[in-house]
C-alpha cells in the first residue's frame, strides 16, 4: 500500500492519503514542519521536525506511530533542526541544525552518535544515498557536500584527512533548496536546486559539475524520473519544468537550454514534489495547500488532495507493508502486529557516560527462515548404509542383538535338552538303582 | 489380484491401493516372523521411494471421487498402519526400527485427516521408544527423527496449536534424559535435532525447563570431546534456546554467558602468549563494573565442566571454544521476535583478541609455556582464527547498516590481519569478510577499503598457482599481453606506481611461494565486487592496473582449455571443477571491469570479447551461459544508447586527467572548478556544437581508432601538451578570485538584496536565443582545440578581472552563468565584454521579484 503523506508550514497536521484510491487516511495532529522536515523512519513511524516559534532558540522533533493521530514522542535537540532524513532501514536519523551542524542519532536508543560541523550556514536539506553509505547535505550558503558515513565514524582517518567531506560543491551561490539523488550507487548523479535559479547536476563518481540548467524562476523542489530521462523542477512561478538529463533537448525552446517543457495549472508556487515510479506519477505540493497528482505519461492532473490552507512543504510517498485503515479495529489489529515500540526521544548531547549502553547496539536480527525439514527417509538411507557397511558399529550392534537373541534361544534349547537329559539320566539311574538295590548297597 | 485389470496405467488412481498392499506384503517384515531382516531391511529405501513417488499414502486424488476406490485406499492405508504399529511393538529391535522409520515417513506423507486423527497415538508410541526400557541406540535415534518429523507436520496445523504445545511439552523430559544419561554420541545427535525442531516450532514448550536444557547442552559443549557435527548441532540448539522465552533479556543474557565462557577458556589457554591486561580488558567490556556477574553458562563454572581440566595442560579446548563461537554466530544471524541489544564491542574485541594471538611470545613476558605446549597451540590456532572470522561475518550480517559506528574498527582489524595472514583457508575467509563489508556498507566503505583489497589481490593473483605452474605470469601468452603491457607503460603514472608498490608486498605478505587456486578465486571475486560497488568513486589511481590484472588473470585461466564442471563422477573433488570455478570467476571479474563506470573506454575490450566468444562456444556449460550473457551486456558498451549528460565533458576529459594527479580529487576548491568550468564550457562548444548528441564513448571510438587513446593519455604528462599548460595557467590564475569568493562566503547573501535595486528588464529568452544562434558559428570556425581554449581562457581571465573591478557584488551564480554564456555566445573577448551587461541583467532580473522572500534569514523566520 502506497500512501502519500504531506505536511505544511502552518499547523494543518500531517495528511495521509492512499495513492491508489485517493482515500484520506488518518491525519496526524499538530505538525508545522519546515521544508524537508518530514521523514518516514524505515516505514515504521513518522518523524517531523517542528518550528513553532521563529524566535525560539530550540525546536523539537516529533514522532507519530502510523496508527495514532497524536504525536507520541517529543525530542528537544540542542538547536533548531530543520531538515531530517532517515536511512532506509530506519536505524538512524540525521538532522541539520541552523548552525550548520549535522546531528546523527541512533533511533533505537535515541543516542546522539555524532555531531559535526558541516556548513557555515544552516543546513537546508539532507539526503541519504541509495546504499545509505553517503549523506548529501545542502546549505544556506549554497554549498552541497557529500559525506561518507564511514569516514564520519572513523576517528583515526579523520585525523589524517584534511577535511571530513568527500566532495564539496560550491558552485551554487545562494541557498540550496532541494537535492535529489539518482540511481547507480557510486556512479549516481545528484541534482541540486538553489535560489540562484539554477539546478545543477553533479557526478558523484567524478565529484564535479556535469550540467547547469538555468530556470526562469527559483526552483524549490526537484524530483528525478526513475529512468533518469528527465528531472522535474517545481518553480516559484507555479510551473513544473521538465529538464533533460539523458533526454534529447532541442536547442530552441521557450525556457532555456535543457528545459524541455513545463506543466502548469495556473497555481501558486510549487513547494515540494515526489515521484512515484509505480504508475509514473508526479506529486506536487503547492502554496495553495493542494497536492496535485500528475500522470507523467499524459501530463494531466489525475487527482488532487486538499491538505490545508497553508503551503504544503513536504510530500513523501511511503510504501507500507500492511494496510492503514481508518476503522479502529483494524488499526488496532495491525498496530498490534507491527508493534510500535516507543522509541526513546533523541538525545540533546552526546554523552558516553553509560559505557554499558555504549558497548551495545540494539538490533533487529535478520529475518532468516531456517526451518527443520523431514528427516526420516534420509535417516533410513543413512542407517541402511551403515548396516551395509558391515564393520560399522550400528551393524555390529544389530548383529549382536540378533546373536544375543539366538544365543538366548539356544540357551533355552540347551536348558530344555539338558532338562530332558537330566530327567532321562535320573530315570535311568533310578531304574538301575531300583533293579539292583542289593548290588548297589553292597557296592557302596 | 482381481483389481489389477481395473486400472489403465501408472497414473491411474486405481493402481494405488493394490500397489500399497503389494508393498506391505513384499517389503514389510512380519512382526511375528523371526528373521527376515536381511531380505527386507536393505530394500527399505526402495520402498520409501515408491511410496513417495506414487504418493501412496495420500489417500486423495483430485481426479477421482469414486467412493469404492477411496474405501479401498483407506483400508489399504489402515493395513499399512496396523502393520507399522505391530512392528513398533515388536521386541526385536530391528523390526522396531523399521516400524519407527516408516512411521516417520508416514507422518510426512499421509493425508491431513489421518494425521490429525492419529498423531497423538503415534506420538505416544514413539515416545515409549526413547524412554528407559528401550536400549538399542538405533531405535532411539530413529524415534527422535520420527518424532521430529511428526512435530514438523504438526506445526502446520494452527487449529491444534494448543494441544500440540502440550504434547511437545511431554517430550522435553525424555529428551533431556537422553542428553543427560545416555552415553552414545549418535543418540545425542538425534536428541539435538529433535530439540531443534521443538525450539523452532514449539518454543513455548521449553519455557519451563529452560535452565535444565541449557545445563544439559552446556555440559556437553563444555566437555568438548565429541565430533564437530554433534557439537555444532548442540550449539545451534543453545543459540536458539532464548527463542523459547522470546524476550530481550534472555537473548542478551545467553550471549553474555557464552562470551564470558569463551573468554574464560581463552584466558586459560592463552596464558603465556598474551599479556595479562587483555584479560581484564575483555572482562571489562563484558561485565559492567558494579553489575552482577551472570550465573555461568549452564550453571557450571565453565572450567570445571567435563573433562576439560584433565587435558588443559596439553592442548587448547578448541572444540569448546569453536562451538561457543558458532553459537554466537547463530545467535546473531537467526531471527528473533523482538529487538535485542547486542554487545557488539565485546564481540569485536573477542575477534580482535583471537586474531592477534599468533603463537609468538610477547617481548615482555617470561617464557611460561613449554615448547610442546606452544607447538600444540599453534597447530590449533588456525581453527580458532577461522571461527573468529566466521564470527566477524556473522556480526556484519546481523548488524547490517548498524555496524556503521564500528565499521572503522572492523576495517582496521581486517586490514591488520590481512597483512599477517598466510594460510589459504584463512585468506579465503578474509576475502569473504571483505566482500560482506563491501556489500553491506556500500560505496562509502569501498572508497576506503579499496587500497587494501587491491594490494592483497595483486599479491595473490600475481603469485604462481600451486596446482599448476602453467599459469605463472612468466608463461602468459606474449602475443596477447604485449600491447597491454606497452599501454600500461604509457598509461597513467598512478597505474605503474601501483604496480611497483604492490610487487614488493608479494614477498612479505605471502610466505608461501604459490597461491592455491581457491585463494585466487576469492581474490578475483573480491575484485569483482569492489569494481561493481566502488569503481565509480575515486578509482582513478587503481583502475587501470586492476583492469590489466583482471585481463591477465582471465587469459591465464582460459589458457589451459575449459574446465569441465559436470564430468566428475569419479572424483568428487576433481580439480577440474575448481578450475572451472576459477575461469568463471575471472571472466565475471573481467566483465565487471568492462562494465564498471570509467572515464575512458575499456582498454582491453577486444581481448575480452575474444575470450567471451571462445567461452560461448563451449555449449552447455555454465561458462558458456555466462559468456553469452557477457557478450549480451557488452553490446550496450559497443553501441551506446544513452545520451551524454555531461555538458563539460572534453575539458575534464583531457587535461584534468593530469590535473587530478596533481590535485587530489576531493581538494578541489570551488573556484578551481569554476575555472575549469570556463575551460570545459569553451571546449564543449568546439565539439559539442557539432555533434552534441553523440555519446562520448562513441566519439572517442571514432577519434581514437588509430591509437589516439594512448596519445590522449600522454597529454596528462605535464611536459607535452599545451592544453595541460593552459590548464596550469588557469589553475594558478584564479587564486585571487578564489580568495575573494571565500571571503565573501559568509556575507554574499547579505550583499544580494542590495543589488536587486537595479531595475533591469531583459528577458532570458532573448539571451538564450542569442546563445543558440552564435553557437554554430563557434563550432565551424574552430580547428585547433588548444588555441581556442586559450582564447576562451583569456576571455575568462578578463572576465575574472571584470568581475573584480566592475561587478564586485556579483555573486557566484552570475559568475557561473556568465561563464557558461560567455563560452557559448562569445568566442572572443570583445563580444564578451559587450554582452556582459546582458548577462548580468538577465540573471539579476530573474532573482529580483522573488529574492525578498527567498532571503535565507527572513525565510527561516517566516516559517
Amino acid at each position: 500500500m502506497n500512501v502519500v503523506i504531506a505536511s505544511s508550514s502552518i499547523d494543518g497536521g500531517i495528511g495521509c492519503w492512499d495513492l491508489q484510491t485517493g482515500a484520506e487516511q488518518l491525519r496526524y495532529k499538530t505538525c508545522a514542519s519546515p521544508p524537508h522536515g518530514l521523514a518516514s523512519i524505515g516505514s515504521s513511524f513518522l518523524a517531523c521536525s517542528q518550528l513553532r516559534d521563529p524566535s525560539a532558540t530550540s525546536g523539537h522533533v516529533l514522532y507519530w506511530s502510523w496508527s495514532k493521530p497524536q504525536a507520541q514522542v517529543k525530542s528537544f535537540p540542542a538547536e533548531p533542526i530543520k531538515p531530517i532524513a532517515a536511512n532506509s532501514e530506519g536505524s538512524y536519523i540525521v538532522g541539520g541544525g541552523s548552525s550548520g551542524d549535522i546531528y546523527f542519532w541512533e533511533v533505537a536508543t535515541g543516542r546522539l552518535l555524532k555531531k559535526w560541523h558541516a556548513h557555515y550556514r544552516a543546513v537546508t536539506c539532507l539526503v541519504f544515498s541509495e546504499d545509505d553509505s553517503l549523506l548529501i547535505s545542502g546549505s544556506e550558503d549554497g554549498c552541497v557536500r557529500v559525506w561518507s558515513l564511514f569516514m564520519i565514524f572513523d576517528d583515526v582517518r579523520q585525523q589524517q584527512a584534511s577535511h571530513l567531506y568527500e566532495y564539496s560543491f560550491t558552485e551554487h551561490t545562494l541557498r540550496v533548496t532541494d537535492i535529489a539523488m539518482g540511481y547507480g550507487g557510486g556512479n549516481a548523479i545528484i541534482v541540486s536546486a538553489s535560489e540562484d535559479r539554477t539546478c545543477k547536476v553533479w557526478s558523484l563518481s567524478r565529484g564535479r559539475l556535469l550540467r547547469n540548467v538555468v530556470f526562469p524562476s527559483i526552483i524549490d523542489a526537484i524530483a528525478i524520473d526513475s529512468g533518469e530521462h528527465v528531472f522535474y523542477a517545481g518553480g516559484r512561478d507555479g510551473k513544473i519544468y521538465i529538464a533533460a538529463l539523458n533526454a534529447e533537448s532541442s536547442p530552441s525552446n521557450n525556457y532555456g537550454l535543457h528545459i524541455i517543457g513545463s506543466l502548469t495549472d495556473q497555481s501558486k508556487p510549487v513547494t515540494c514534489m515526489a515521484y512515484s515510479a509505480e504508475g509514473n506519477l508526479l506529486l506536487s505540493g503547492s502554496e495553495d495547500g493542494m497536492i496535485r497528482v500528475w500522470d507523467m505519461k499524459t501530463k494531466n492532473i489525475v487527482r488532487m488532495f486538499r491538505h490545508s490552507k497553508g503551503p504544503v512543504n513536504n510530500i513523501l510517498i511511503v510504501r507500507l507493508s500492511y494496510p492503514l485503515n481508518r476503522s479502529e479495529s483494524k488499526v488496532q489489529a495491525s498496530s498490534r502486529r507491527h508493534e510500535f515500540s516507543l522509541h526513546p526521544p533523541l538525545e540533546k548531547y552526546a554523552n558516553s557516560s553509560d559505557e554499558d549502553i555504549d558497548n551495545k547496539t540494539i538490533i533487529t536480527l535478520p529475518d532468516t527462515i531456517d526451518l527443520p525439514s523431514y528427516l526420516s527417509s534420509q535417516l533410513i538411507n543413512d542407517h541402511i548404509k551403515q548396516l551395509q557397511q558391515q564393520g560399522s558399529s550400528a551393524a555390529a550392534e544389530m548383529e549382536v542383538k540378533r546373536l544375543k537373541l539366538d544365543g538366548q534361544r539356544s540357551m533355552e534349547m540347551f536348558q530344555q535338552l539338558k532338562k530332558v537329559y537330566d530327567n532321562l539320566q535320573e530315570f535311568c539311574v533310578n531304574e538301575l538303582l531300583d533293579g539292583q538295590p542289593m548290588d548297589g548297597s553292597k557296592g557302596n | 489380484m482381481a483389481k489389477l485389470d481395473q486400472f489403465e496405467n501408472m497414473y491411474d488412481v486405481g493402481s494405488k491401493p493394490p500397489m500399497l498392499r503389494n508393498l506391505i506384503r513384499h517389503y514389510l517384515p512380519a512382526a511375528n516372523h523371526p528373521r527376515d531382516l536381511n531380505t527386507s531391511c536393505f530394500e527399505l529405501p526402495k520402498l520409501v521411494s515408491v511410496l513417495q513417488t506414487h504418493r501412496l499414502l495420500s489417500e486423495s486424488d483430485s481426479h477421482s471421487v469414486d467412493p469404492k476406490l477411496i474405501n479401498a485406499w483407506k483400508s489399504a492405508v489402515d493395513d499399512w498402519l496396523g502393520c507399522l504399529l505391530s512392528l513398533l511393538s515388536s521386541d526385536m529391535s530391528d523390526k522396531c526400527w523399521v516400524g519407527i522409520c516408516l512411521l516417520g515417513v508416514t507422518c510426512q506423507e499421509c493425508s491431513n485427516q489421518r494425521f490429525l486423527t492419529s498423531y497423538s497415538v503415534w506420538l505416544d508410541n514413539l515416545l515409549s521408544h526413547i524412554q528407559p526400557p528401550s536400549d538399542s541406540q538405533l531405535v532411539k535415534i530413529a524415534s527422535c527423527t520420527s518424532l521430529s518429523d511428526l512435530l514438523t507436520r504438526l506445526a502446520r496445523f494452527f487449529e491444534v496449536k494448543k494441544d500440540a504445545n502440550s504434547l511437545a511439552g511431554k517430550l522435553i523430559q525424555p529428551v533431556l534424559k537422553l542428553l543427560n544419561e545416555d552415553n552414545v554420541e549418535a543418540v545425542w545427535e538425534g536428541a539435538a535435532s529433535l530439540l531443534y525442531t521443538l525450539i523452532t516450532f514449539f518454543p513455548a514448550s521449553i519455557h519451563h525447563s529452560y535452565d535444565k536444557v541449557e545445563a544439559a547442552i552446556a555440559s556437553k559443549i563444555l566437555s568438548g570431546k565429541f565430533s564437530t557435527i554433534t557439537l555444532k548441532k548442540l550449539g545451534y540448539c543453545l543459540a536458539l534456546l532464548p527463542k523459547s522465552k522470546g524476550d530481550k533479556d534472555s537473548w542478551s543474557l545467553m550471549m553474555q554467558k557464552i562470551l564470558i565462557s569463551i573468554n574464560d577458556h581463552l584466558n586459560e589457554a592463552f596464558q603465556g602468549v598474551e599479556e595479562e591486561a587483555k584479560y581484564d580488558e575483555a572482562r571489562r567490556l563484558l561485565v559492567t563494573p558494579g553489575k552482577d556477574l551472570p550465573s555461568p553458562l549452564g550453571g557450571h563454572t565453565s572450567l570445571e565442566g567435563g573433562s576439560y581440566n584433565r587435558t588443559s595442560s596439553e592442548r587448547l579446548p578448541t572444540a569448546t571454544i569453536s562451538t561457543l563461537m558458532f553459537c554466537c554466530c547463530k545467535m546473531l544471524t537467526s531471527s528473533y521476535p523482538v529487538q535485542v541489544s547486542a554487545p557488539v564491542r565485546s564481540i569485536l574485541a573477542l575477534v580482535e583478541r583471537l586474531l592477534r594471538v599468533d603463537g609468538s611470545l610477547p617481548p615482555t613476558m617470561l617464557p611460561f609455556m613449554t615448547s610442546l605446549q606452544r607447538e600444540l597451540m599453534c597447530s590449533e590456532l588456525p581453527v580458532l582464527h577461522a571461527y573468529s572470522l566466521e564470527l566477524l561475518i556473522a556480526v556484519i550480517k546481523g548488524m547490517r547498516r548498524q555496524l556503521l559506528p564500528h565499521s572503522a574498527y572492523v576495517v582496521r582489524v581486517v586490514t591488520r590481519y590481512f597483512k599477517i595472514c598466510a594460510l589459504p583457508e584463512l585468506r579465503i575467509k578474509l576475502y569473504s569478510v571483505i566482500r560482506m563489508l563491501l556489500l553491506s556498507m556500500g560505496v562509502g566503505m569501498a572508497i576506503y577499503l579499496a587500497p587494501d583489497v587491491i594490494d592483497n589481490a595483486f599479491s595473490d593473483l600475481n603469485s604462481p598457482a600451486g596446482e599448476d605452474f602453467e599459469i605463472s605470469p612468466a608463461n602468459t601468452g606474449p602475443a596477447l599481453l604485449q600491447p597491454s603491457n606497452r599501454k600500461r607503460k604509457h598509461g597513467t603514472k598512478t597505474g605503474s606506481m601501483e604496480k611497483q608498490g604492490a610487487s614488493p608486498k608479494v614477498g612479505e605478505s605471502n610466505t608461501h611461494q604459490t597461491t592455491p587456486i581457491t585463494v585466487k578465486i576469492a581474490a578475483v571475486d573480491s575484485l569483482e565486487l569492489l569494481l561493481t560497488v566502488g569503481a565509480a568513486s575515486k578509482s582513478d589511481s587503481w583502475r587501470s592496473s586492476i583492469d590489466s590484472l583482471l585481463l591477465r588473470t582471465a587469459i591465464n585461466s582460459c589458457k589451459r582449455g575449459w574446465g569441465n564442471v559436470e564430468n566428475n563422477v569419479f572424483l568428487p573433488h576433481e580439480p577440474a571443477s575448481v578450475w572451472a570455478d576459477f575461469q568463471l570467476s575471472s571472466l565475471r571479474a573481467l566483465l565487471a571491469s568492462f562494465l564498471a563506470p570509467a572515464r575512458v573506454r575499456p582498454p582491453y575490450l577486444s581481448q575480452g570479447l575474444e575470450l567471451f566468444r571462445r567461452g560461448k562456444q563451449e555449449a552447455g556449460t555454465t561458462l558458456a551461459q555466462f559468456c553469452g550473457y557477457a557478450l549480451f551486456s557488452l553490446e550496450v558498451l559497443i553501441h551506446p544508447r544513452a545520451l551524454p549528460l555531461d555538458d563539460f565533458h572534453p575539458a575534464y576529459h583531457n587535461p584534468t586527467d593530469g590535473a587530478s594527479n596533481r590535485f587530489p580529487e576531493n581538494t578541489y576548491s570551488g573556484s578551481q572548478k569554476q575555472n575549469s568550468l570556463f575551460l570545459s564550457a569553451a571546449q564543449r562548444t568546439e565539439e559539442g556544437a557539432i555533434k552534441s548528441h553523440d555519446d562520448d564513448l562513441y566519439n572517442k571510438w571514432l577519434e581514437n581508432e588509430n591509437n589516439a587513446f594512448k596519445d590522449m593519455r600522454d597529454t596528462s604528462r605535464p611536459n607535452d601538451s599545451s592544453l595541460a599548460n593552459v590548464l596550469e595557467v588557469s589553475e594558478q590564475e584564479p587564486a585571487a578570485a578564489n580568495a575573494d569568493l571565500h571571503m565573501r562566503g559568509e556575507d554574499e547573501i547579505v550583499v544580494q538584496p542590495r543589488r536587486l535595486e537595479e531595475p533591469i528588464p531583459k528577458s532570458q529568452e532573448i539571451v538564450s536565443a542569442n546563445a543558440d544562434t552564435s553557437r554554430p558559428a563557434v563550432g565551424t570556425n574552430l580547428e585547433g582545440g588548444q588555441i581556442e581554449s586559450k582564447k576562451v581562457l583569456s576571455a575568462s581571465d578578463r572576465l575574472n578581472d571584470i568581475d573584480h573591478d566592475m561587478l564586485s557584488g556579483v555573486d557566484k551564480a552570475n559568475f557561473d552563468t556568465v561563464g557558461r554564456k560567455t563560452s557559448s555566445t562569445l568566442p572572443n573577448v570583445e563580444k564578451g565584454s559587450s554582452s556582459m551587461t546582458h548577462l548580468e541583467s538577465e540573471s539579476s532580473m530573474d532573482s529580483f521579484p522573488n529574492i525578498v522572500d527567498a532571503d535565507p534569514d527572513t525565510d527561516s523566520d517566516s516559517d
